[in-house]
């Protein structure tokens, strides 16, 4: 007995979770779970500051990893037997069909809850300084997740993957001079075929997860750093007149100096750096507020990760990933159509080709990068933004309107057609 | 605003330090291990396991002895499947269809029953789907039968397998399969070519037919089709040809034959069933003929080969066909470059060939040939073999409903030389034409004249033209 409490304690190395100092020491002699602070606030845990959309990205992408480890041990490729691979997968492998849709349903979920991340983070103001490199890390994480689901788009080798990537690709070569060859570049030539499939994979299973990690890393150590979570918007106090105390004097002599009042706790680093690292102001009232990560934080954090894979598990149960025939180029879909996420890209391009393909997703990339720059209004208090909050609004509404019109409303020929008219192609 | 926000702060500073978490934790856990345990559940018990449990049974019930009872009920379940890289599919069908080699099995029920009369084309060379159809890499019955969505080759039913023989077999005739033989004939005589293209040869009016059989195998919309086009394809060009029931089912045996899908060197070295019609075919384009005779009729040059088998054993026949020179040195008869089916093909036609089969191979070499006579007989040919017979008719007589076009119809060529030179109707076929309009304002007519320039060479509509002419009526009031 003696010896298994010594082996159980050379691996927990902390005080009974029952004292303060235990909870304590569960974070920061932890490597995994240190990145959390020992005490966050209260009110920052509330779901409907952030509901929780950047862990259920988070783990969305956990699951995508773990099922897509598997998925790697089944599938070549090369066609066609990457197309025979998800063949097999359906009709042989165990559990094959549930780990394929689970690795599909987990990839939208995370597009959309990406997006849904970065909308909340706009609308609570979260992206002000100090964080406004951090919201240029999550505009890079949106691209790179656009980025791994339409390279994974590809891998099974179907039609709908086939032509989706052709249609995707040929709106990326519009961009004048380099459009042309970076699709080139993309696909290891002028269309889709083997050596584009190889590219994908390549990027799918180990460029882009590995760029993924590495920003999110930064992405989770800058929110650290910067405080934690932000305040919700409900916290916010208006600001109160600065007041000023003098410092180093005496009535009768003139003053050393006149500085800001401030309650803040600061950590000076002696000697070798002077100036005030960027920590949020945290009243004593609000360290009142606090509370221990262990158990509070962790238990959130572990039910949304619970609730997120029993959902892409349900999901996965009744809904399986769709495949269509075989890829062939000699047979082209009508309306082909790109992944649903870049289809208001494909409606723009239909009246434009350079407006959808070059101008406005340019345009889209430099602005949500430069918001946090180009917004210098210091308030996060909704009242004082409205004019941001509109403009970003309509960002919002018109992709998705443009989106729901190129997934809904576009039959053969690219023409308007509603979803409840049914259109018969004919056989040729 | 403050108030509510200060009540919502204690209501949620409660919640905050909940003592629920950990429930709830344990509550979710175990939810998604129901959800886990019930995809286990899902995915061990596919149908085919019932089948092949059933199969177990069936084979126990005829073992006397028990131990060996008790081993075939004791089976482990397991995917059978039937690799075929040459025919590039995987057919899994045995899966199910445990019978299909095994002869006691011929009076069982379905799926299990053995499957009769396949001569050389055992399971295990050729799977089933190649005949067959259905998606050989499916494990349950739906979705290997292939009737679902985003799989274009479903199972074909009873009265059509046999259309799959022309998928490997695509010269000469396959016996036992006539409709493919009159079907290619067909194709070939009225006209099909004139629209559609088949392996890079024909007009463009119509779809490229060249993956018709792999693409498209639903035999009810082709036998439909060919019956009457614009009821199973509304706005169809193509015209109704007035085909019988039995021309309409050989043009569809035809269309689910045709695939350019690599069989594998294995399956194309066997594809000429050596039949004694296709070796009356070679023996046709060889010209045996100048140099035999048969009983008598034909030339002296060489041996009579009337009962030339009766005289000769098959390896001395083959071998002479190989190489005359070795076995008879100084021989004049030339080397044919002829793979193994094509000489026994000639053999078994020489095996039943009568003096009244030369007679036939000889009457079109008869008449006296001079070189306007060759070149209108080139341009008769060309006139079948490229499809203009599709629109302008077998006698050049035209017809064919084309709305909206001059006439509402595809002209006669009968009276060409009225309006027309010989240079005019030449550049017409080269470069095409749209037919002039009825109504200016009313629609494209369906049919149009293809530009002809990047299939026939300048030679081949020269003779067309001069068969052309050959066949023009003068107008009797005509000088």
């Amino acid at each position: 007995m003696n010896l298994i409490r010594e082996i159980w304690q050379s691996i927990v190395r902390r005080d009974p979770l029952s004292t303060d100092k235990g909870k304590s020491e569960l974070v920061f002699h932890n490597v995994w779970l240190h990145i959390h602070p020992a005490k966050v606030k209260k009110e920052n845990m509330r779901f409907k500051h952030t509901f929780y959309l950047g862990f259920i990205t988070f783990f969305l992408f956990l699951i995508l990893v773990t099922t897509g480890i598997a998925l790697m041990f089944y599938y070549r490729p090369y066609p066609p037997q990457s197309y025979q691979d998800m063949k097999d997968l359906q009709f042989v492998v165990f559990l094959g069909p549930f780990l394929r849709s689970m690795h599909r349903w987990a990839a939208h979920g995370m597009v959309i809850c990406v997006f849904l991340h970065m909308c909340r983070v706009f609308y609570t103001g979260s992206y002000k300084k100090p964080r406004q490199f951090n919201w240029v890390v999550g505009i890079m994480l949106l691209l790179l997740t656009l980025g791994l689901s339409f390279t994974g788009y590809l891998l099974p080798w179907d039609q709908l993957a086939y032509w989706a990537i052709t249609v995707g690709t040929n709106i990326g070569s519009y961009a004048p001079i380099v459009g042309g060859k970076l699709r080139e570049l993309l696909l290891g030539g002028h269309t889709v075929g083997e050596a584009a499939l190889i590219r994908f994979y390549v990027l799918h299973v180990a460029i882009l997860p590995s760029l993924v990690i590495l920003l999110t890393i930064v992405h989770f150590w800058r929110v650290r750093k910067d405080g934690g979570l932000s305040k919700p918007v409900w916290k916010l106090k208006p600001r109160a007149p600065e007041q000023l105390v003098t410092i180093g004097a005496t009535p009768q002599v003139a003053p050393m100096q006149t500085i800001p009042a401030s309650k803040d706790k600061t950590y000076g680093l002696m000697e070798v750096v002077t100036g005030k690292p960027n920590f949020e102001i945290i009243t004593p009232e609000e360290e009142e507020d606090a509370v221990f990560s262990y158990p509070y934080a962790f238990f959130r954090e572990a039910i949304t990760l619970m609730v997120t894979v029993t959902s892409v598990m349900a999901i996965s149960l009744f809904f399986h990933a769709p495949l269509e025939e075989m890829a062939n180029p000699a047979k082209t879909p009508n309306p082909a159509k790109a992944p649903w996420y870049f289809l208001g890209l494909q409606e723009l391009v239909s009246h434009s080709a350079l407006l959808g393909g070059v101008v406005a997703p340019a345009l889209m990339v430099i602005a949500l990068l430069a918001i946090p720059y180009f917004d210098r209004n210091p308030s996060r208090r909704p009242s004082d933004r409205k004019w941001a909050i509109g403009l970003f609004t309509a960002f919002v509404v018109v992709n998705l309107v443009l989106i729901i019109i190129g997934t809904f409303f576009r039959g053969p020929g690219w023409a308007f057609v509603p979803p409840w008219v049914h259109v018969v192609a004919g056989p040729e | 605003m403050g108030i509510r926000s200060t009540v919502g702060a204690c209501r949620s500073g409660a919640r905050i330090m909940g003592k629920r978490l950990p429930q709830i934790f344990f509550v979710l856990s175990t939810l998604s291990l129901v959800l886990l345990i019930a995809a286990i559940w899902q995915a061990t018990r596919p149908s085919w396991k019932t089948y092949q449990r059933h199969y177990f049974q069936l084979e126990a019930v005829g073992e006397p002895n028990a131990v060996t009872k008790a081993a075939v009920l004791a089976t482990p379940p397991e995917i059978h499947q039937i690799l075929l890289p040459g025919l590039h599919r995987v057919d899994r069908c045995t899966t199910c269809h445990l019978g299909v080699d095994d002869p006691t099995m011929k009076n069982a029920p379905e799926p299990f029953r053995y499957h009769a009369g396949l001569g050389p084309h055992v399971a295990s060379k050729f799977g089933c789907t190649i005949c067959h159809g259905g998606q050989g890499l499916a494990t349950d019955v739906k979705d290997a039968h292939g009737n679902v969505p985003f799989w274009n080759d479903p199972l074909l039913s009873p009265e059509y397998v046999r259309a799959s023989c022309g998928r490997c077999h695509k010269e000469g005739d396959v016996p036992g399969v006539p409709e493919l033989t009159e079907g290619r004939r067909l194709f070939e005589t009225e006209g099909c070519r004139g629209c559609h293209k088949l392996n890079g040869v024909g007009g463009s009016i119509g779809p490229d037919l060249t993956e018709e059989g792999a693409s498209h195998r639903s035999p009810e919309w082709l036998e439909q089709h060919f019956l009457n086009p614009s009821k199973v394809s509304a706005g169809s060009a193509m015209p109704n040809f007035q085909f019988t029931r039995e021309q309409a089912r050989s043009l569809t045996y035809y269309m689910l034959s045709l695939t350019s899908a690599d069989m594998g060197s294995y399956y194309s070295s066997v594809r000429l069933i050596p039949s004694p019609a296709y070796g009356r075919e070679l023996f046709v384009q060889k010209d045996c003929i100048v140099c035999h005779s048969i009983g008598g009729v034909g030339s002296k040059t060489g041996p009579d080969l009337l009962d030339v088998t009766k005289r000769h054993s098959l390896e001395w026949l083959d071998e002479q066909l190989v190489n005359p020179q070795l076995v008879y040195p100084g021989s004049t008869m030339p080397e044919y470059d002829l793979d193994t089916n094509s000489r026994k093909a000639l053999v078994s036609f020489l095996a039943t060939a009568t003096p009244q089969d030369a007679e036939a191979i000889m009457a079109p070499h008869k008449n006296v040939i001079t070189p306007e006579d060759a070149a209108i007989a080139a341009g008769k040919q060309n006139f079948a073999r490229f499809g203009c017979a599709g629109c302008h008719g077998t006698e050049l007589q035209g017809g064919l409903a084309n709305p909206n076009a001059q006439g509402g119809q595809v002209p006669s060529l009968l009276h060409l030389s009225d309006d027309y030179t010989k240079d005019e109707v030449i550049a017409v076929i080269r470069d095409g034409r749209q037919p002039p309009l009825d109504n200016v304002h009313g629609p494209t007519p369906p049919l149009y004249m293809p530009s002809w320039k990047s299939v026939l060479s300048n030679e081949d509509i020269h003779e067309i033209v001069e068969f052309l002419w050959s066949k023009q009526q003068k107008a009797k009031d005509s000088w």
